[in-house]
């Protein structure tokens, strides 16, 4: 193993809490979550010789763990129907347990968004990439991803809308 | 002047060149609607946000951590390597010289050369203008873990945190292999190494658990006991600091 594949894994190691959260924000189970992040870091190493020299780590990160989701949504898509999301609702109170609930309710919300929108919602607003950087990760012109993050943003806004400061 | 939505989005999400950035706050000053609509966006920006928050808080499970440090890699290095400039590590061949030379004063305890090689080359630890620096496991485990909720199948075990008389966050951990114990405190380029022994293999001698409190060794207890300030840290006190990425 030579010194730049152990630095690799340092930093890949350094970002593995931000890959878990990526992933949290599109399989709502954690276990799936992590399954996800897992494929990510063995796909991840085992090209790490395409690692272009001009691009971003957690940028080349978050495709290959967009990619690994889409895959995902597909064979499940063959497998069986995705559930509908239960109402939202369920979660709104709930006075045992705050952040979980809020962090539920969110998921909750987001899983009702078609995945283009999801995936351009979670990158920007939750992983804070830069429009350029998440155009790049789901392969689509900036236009294209910022027309998406408007009509994610919309329908969120109107899902969250009664479930928002009025709850605490 | 009228902004479109998706301007007022961007401004949101800074992504504004300056002039429009100027021009948006300069109508906002103006026009509470101009500015409500903008809060609007800018609401639910934080409010993902937050409700992600404790997703980063979690320790990261050790498959993934196992998985970071073992899984197979292209044979290749990669060609990014350069990808963000990183300060090039010595070869463990060049690293030992630096190392005995701190042994000295740093180092308490008997590491064998063996043990040098296998912390400083690619190991948990590096060099940094003289410093011993905590990094990869180590470094995420300091930085990452709590006390609380830590399972005996985490490569690295967190003992006390404290402030330190110099204000800095100051944490002791062990490791099973390499078997090392210290004390680290978080500077600003990351976990800096104030004492590194080794810690005698758990239950080596003689098969059997030892319990974990016995297992700090006797220098990184002195080294505590010399730059505690006040009380260690409870689970919450911990957790905040964790939070403020043990910022002072």
């Amino acid at each position: 193993m030579g010194p730049a594949i152990e630095d690799l894994r340092d930093r890949i190691i350094d970002i593995l809490p931000r890959l878990r959260r990526f992933a949290r924000s599109l399989a709502r189970d954690p276990h799936d979550a992590d399954d996800l992040v897992q494929i990510t870091v063995e796909r991840a190493l085992a090209h790490a010789d395409q690692l272009h020299p001009d691009s971003r780590l957690a940028s080349w990160l978050f495709g290959i763990l967009r990619n690994a989701w889409i895959d995902e949504v597909r064979s499940r898509h063959r497998r069986e129907p995705l559930h509908a999301p239960e109402a939202l609702a369920e979660h709104v109170g709930d006075p045992a347990a705050g952040s979980q609930a809020e962090l539920l309710c969110v998921q909750d919300a987001l899983a009702r968004l078609p995945e283009e929108q999801r995936l351009a919602v979670s990158l920007v607003l939750i992983e804070g990439l830069s429009y350029k950087e998440a155009a790049h990760v789901m392969n689509v012109p900036i236009g294209t991803l910022t027309s998406r993050l408007a009509r994610g943003r919309d329908a969120l806004q109107e899902m969250l809308a009664d479930t928002s400061e009025t709850s605490r | 002047m009228s902004f479109s939505e998706e301007v007022l989005m961007a401004y949101a999400d800074h992504e504004l060149d300056e002039k429009t950035r100027a021009a948006v706050e300069a109508a906002m000053a103006s026009d509470p609607e101009l500015a409500r609509r903008v809060a609007h966006h800018q609401r639910l920006r934080a409010r993902l946000r937050s409700a992600f928050e404790p997703v980063i808080e979690e320790p990261v499970p050790a498959r993934l951590l196992e998985a970071a440090r073992n899984a197979p890699a292209a044979s290749g290095a990669p060609r990014g390597s350069n990808v963000v400039p990183l300060p090039r590590r010595g070869a463990p061949e060049r690293s030992l010289p630096r190392w005995a030379a701190l042994a000295a004063s740093l180092v308490v305890g008997a590491l064998g050369g063996w043990l040098a090689f296998r912390l400083v080359g690619s190991g948990p630890i590096t060099m940094r203008n003289g410093h011993m620096e905590a990094r990869g496991l180590l470094a995420a485990a300091l930085t990452h873990q709590l006390a609380s909720g830590q399972s005996a199948a985490q490569p690295v075990r967190i003992g006390v945190s404290f402030r330190s008389k110099s204000g800095e966050y100051c944490r002791t951990f062990s490791m099973r292999a390499p078997a090392v114990a210290g004390l680290a405190c978080h500077a600003a380029k990351g976990w800096r190494l104030q004492v590194l022994t080794g810690a005698e293999e758990e239950g080596a001698a003689t098969g059997g658990y030892r319990p974990a409190a016995s297992s700090v060794p006797a220098p990184v207890v002195t080294a505590v006991n010399a730059e505690i300030a006040g009380e260690p840290l409870d689970a919450s006190a911990e957790a905040a600091a964790r939070r403020r990425g043990w910022k002072p």
